[in-house]
């Protein structure tokens, strides 16, 4: 409870409230003390006590602003390190300037309450009371033996003249009083001037000793303001009685000598009281020191802490744009340097606000450019690359991966030549820019790529960068270009083939059997069979010809599609079904796990597979081995889009190397008979169904597949 | 005024404080003043207090006395009984009277005596030796007690003690003495016999 009061206290502004009523209080008591002396004196311990307060409040509150600057650079808070500094300079400036001013007031302290003191004057004063003894004792003396004498003479006497001759005494000596006591305290008679005394002036206890002793007795007393002598003498005759006389002693000189006991007991006690005077005055000026110095350390904090505290914020304001926090603006304070720095900073961090917000707005522009860019180049169907001047990979388009069928996203600034590594393919292209960038002219040029599905022809179109910065290649695949381009022009040639030797071959067939109808009997036996034997060739060979002439129109000619929704297994089992009278061919249908429909012309892909089967079938054949076909289809995936595949596996001799790339062209056959235009036309009706068509080798023979664009509601 | 008035109420009591704190140091002083005897006689209705304390001065104060300054002794003297509404039950006591007797001792340089002065009724005696004027000073001789305390005496306490008021002394000399041990010297209290 006390100790949680006490850090409430010691935590708020309490401890400066209390600091300043004591100081007020310590000021109003010094004054009223010194305005009078005596007061002092009372008030000294409250004094006292206030200081010493004052003081311990001081070191405490002085002690906690240490603390806390001794915290903060513990922490390193910022504007610790010079606060300290100031604090330090000022320390040391208060504690020189303020012990020199010390020292110098100890020093003429002691100079001053020593130079009260003259030894002269102590000696004036120890002659001047020797002088006041002195004198009194010549009268003391002369009184005592003027009362010896009186003794003896009243000793003499009758006791009945006793009084009387007291009286007579007294008055004739001048004695204030006159009395005659016994040793034991005993009144025996008694004369006195004053009227009004009732009793005699008891002799005190120093009398009765003295003269129990058989000494006279005499001593200066004091007797109010005035002095009196006093004289006691043993009666001569009776010693067991003594005659006690008192004197007055004159006015002058009693007034005298109180002046001179004063002086000297003034001075004496003054020159007692130097040492404790010079230590209350040194402990009362240490601590008016002590205070002030306590006070200026503690107000130096204060002032230093105000004086960095403008610096502070700025140092903390500086860290913090340096952060990033550009929106940090300090509280502008007064009109000094100090102020026009904070100012300045404020129009600084403003300034800097604003030139982020711009520097935002163009990042954002250009992040919308960019994305522009990025986007046009991902629509874009052209591959886009480009390359430092390293030849490195630096930016790819989604149409070049799907060109050259490599994801080159995975391999941005990557070296060109160590693309080839990855990805062997497209080792004809890598050398091909490599080529080409090491010149410095624009370029464009074709170049072939092998890919799974056949040879890629690639048309290349290098630009320099501004400032040599690198290549920008823009490439385009063109197999399908010129895939359409070839087939163009063999159509217009199986076009014209057909047109214009279809035309004269019925006349020609028609004439040999007209021929041969009409001279065969007019001819000898002999010579019948030569024109039997020839007009028959010819008839074959026109009947060749035309079937020949028909692939040709059907090759050239372009009908529409007739689509229709067709279970691909079902269609496949009914064209295998054609094949199976011959026991010694083997063909085997890999049945997908789902039914799958396709959109297909029925009798034109009944053609794609007769072809591809009588192909296979004469491949294996001619090459004098077992007829073993497997056909299989399933559903793929491709790039998020469904494909059926189909593929025709034949286990025969294989696809002779020279004839992979290009077996689908037409007249590329290895064949004695046909015409070679089976392939050809197989390839020409697949793409009319935006399908893909390729033939590989495999250890075990040949392998075609095909692949045609599926919907996906059609897999069930 | 009122400020300084309440100032001096706050001076008495740091003076019982430092009061206190003589009692407190002067029981490890061997030199302390100390009460020899004390015992109260019934006279006649009433009781008087007879008393002798001893007074064995330090070096110190003796030569400050020499040097003219003036030394106040004070004899405080307190009855105590037991509480009026719980002293049958319940053994608390209360002070039912206190006085304090303060004399000052001076020397006269003129003269060589001392002069004792009874400051509450500026009564003087003059000694010629320090040694008569300490004797006379310890002596207490038939104080009365007040009656109207004593009707019944059984379970009063009667207790007395005896020291140096340093806060006559002279301002220079008074936080000196406040803290050094020789000017310590209050005896402690010690219960008068009653006959």
């Amino acid at each position: 409870m006390a100790l949680s009061f006490i850090k409430r206290y010691s935590a708020g502004a309490g401890p400066y409230y209390s600091l300043g009523i004591l100081l007020i209080v310590l000021a109003y008591l010094l004054s009223a003390a010194t305005q009078d002396s005596s007061a002092l004196n009372d008030l000294f311990i409250i004094i006292l006590a206030i200081s010493i307060t004052s003081i311990l409040l001081l070191i405490a509150l002085l002690g906690r602003s240490i603390f806390g600057l001794y915290r903060d650079y513990k922490i390193k808070k910022s504007g610790s390190k010079l606060t300290i500094r100031l604090v330090s300079i000022f320390a040391i400036l208060i504690l020189v300037s303020t012990s020199i001013v010390y020292s110098f007031s100890v020093h003429f302290l002691h100079r001053g309450i020593d130079s009260w003191f003259d030894v002269q004057i102590e000696q004036a004063l120890d002659d001047s009371l020797e002088l006041s003894r002195s004198s009194f004792s010549i009268r003391m003396r002369t009184l005592l033996r003027q009362t010896r004498m009186m003794a003896n003479l009243i000793s003499e006497l009758p006791d009945e003249e006793l009084n009387h001759s007291l009286r007579e005494t007294s008055r004739l000596s001048g004695a204030i009083e006159f009395s005659l006591w016994t040793l034991d305290g005993q009144l025996i008679s008694t004369s006195t001037e004053n009227p009004a005394l009732i009793s005699p002036n008891k002799p005190n206890d120093d009398v009765f000793r003295q003269l129990e002793k058989k000494k006279d007795y005499i001593s200066l007393d004091p007797n109010d303001d005035l002095l009196q002598l006093r004289v006691a003498v043993l009666m001569q005759d009776q010693e067991e009685q003594f005659l006690q006389a008192l004197f007055p002693v004159n006015d002058r000189l009693s007034t005298l000598g109180h002046s001179v006991q004063k002086a000297y007991t003034d001075y004496k006690e003054l020159n007692y009281l130097r040492k404790p005077l010079i230590s209350l005055f040194t402990l009362t000026l240490s601590m008016i020191v002590l205070l002030t110095l306590l006070a200026s350390i503690w107000f130096s904090i204060w002032l230093s802490r105000r004086i960095v505290q403008p610096l502070q914020e700025l140092a903390e304001a500086s860290q913090a744009v340096a952060s990033g926090n550009y929106n940090t603006k300090l509280a502008a304070s007064g009109y000094d340097e100090i102020g026009f720095l904070v100012r300045s900073f404020n129009q600084m961090t403003q300034r800097l606000t604003q030139s982020r917000h711009a520097t935002q707005n163009s990042h954002q522009k250009l992040e919308q450019q960019t994305h522009y860019l990025t986007t046009v180049l991902g629509s874009l169907s052209s591959g886009v690359i480009t390359i430092d001047k390293k030849h490195n990979l630096q930016t790819a388009n989604v149409a070049s991966n799907t060109i050259l069928q490599i994801e080159l996203h995975n391999l941005l600034n990557n070296n060109l030549n160590s693309l080839s590594t990855d990805a062997p393919h497209i080792l004809p292209f890598i050398q091909l820019i490599e080529q080409k960038i090491s010149g410095q002219k624009d370029w464009q040029q074709q170049v072939e790529i092998q890919q799974k599905k056949g040879m890629q022809s690639i048309m290349c179109k290098g630009t320099r960068l501004p400032d040599h910065a690198g290549w920008v290649i823009v490439f385009d695949d063109v197999t399908t270009l010129l895939q359409a381009q070839r087939n163009a022009a063999w159509g217009e040639v199986a076009r014209r083939l057909a047109h214009e030797i279809k035309n004269p071959l019925t006349p020609i067939q028609l004439s040999a059997e007209r021929l041969q109808h009409k001279y065969l009997p007019l001819l000898a036996e002999d010579q019948t069979q030569t024109l039997t034997k020839l007009t028959n060739t010819i008839v074959k060979q026109v009947e060749a010809m035309k079937e020949m002439v028909n692939d040709f129109s059907d090759y050239a000619r372009s009908p529409g599609l007739q689509l229709q929704r067709l279970s691909i297994g079902d269609l496949l089992r009914e064209v295998l079904s054609l094949y199976q009278s011959n026991p010694s061919h083997h063909f085997v249908l890999l049945n997908s796990n789902e039914e799958i429909i396709v959109n297909i012309d029925g009798n034109r892909f009944r053609q794609v597979l007769h072809n591809l089967l009588k192909n296979a079938v004469e491949a294996s054949e001619d090459a004098q081995l077992h007829v073993d076909i497997v056909l299989s289809y399933h559903a793929v995936n491709i790039e998020d889009h469904p494909w059926l595949e189909i593929i025709f596996h034949d286990h025969g001799p294989g696809i002779p190397d020279d004839m992979v790339n290009n077996l689908f062209e037409p007249y590329a056959t290895n064949k004695v008979k046909g015409t070679g235009l089976g392939l050809a036309i197989v390839k020409k009706i697949i793409e009319e169904h935006d399908g893909h068509v390729w033939a590989e080798n495999n250890h075990d023979g040949a392998c075609i597949t095909i692949r045609l664009p599926l919907e996906e509601r059609t897999i069930d | 005024m009122d400020f300084i008035m309440s100032a001096y109420a706050i001076n008495k009591l740091l003076r019982h404080l430092g009061f206190l704190l003589l009692l407190v140091s002067g029981h490890a002083n061997a030199e302390s003043f100390s009460v020899e005897s004390a015992q109260i006689d019934p006279i006649g209705n009433g009781y008087v207090l007879t008393a002798e304390i001893k007074y064995p001065l330090s070096l110190r104060v003796i030569e400050a006395l020499d040097n003219g300054i003036p030394i106040t002794f004070q004899k405080q003297f307190e009855l105590i009984g037991p509480d009026s509404l719980l002293g049958k039950y319940w053994p608390w006591k209360q002070t039912l009277w206190s006085i304090e007797i303060s004399n000052e001792l001076r020397y006269l340089a003129l003269t060589q005596q001392y002069l004792l002065i009874d400051l509450d009724t500026d009564y003087r005696r003059y000694f010629s030796s320090l040694d008569d004027a300490l004797k006379s000073l310890g002596e207490v001789n038939n104080l009365i007690l007040p009656p109207e305390y004593i009707a019944e005496p059984e379970g009063l306490i009667l207790r007395l003690r005896s020291g140096l008021n340093l806060h006559a002394l002279p301002t220079p000399m008074r936080p000196g003495a406040l803290i050094s041990s020789k000017w310590q010297l209050t005896s402690p209290w010690v219960e008068a016999q009653w006959h």
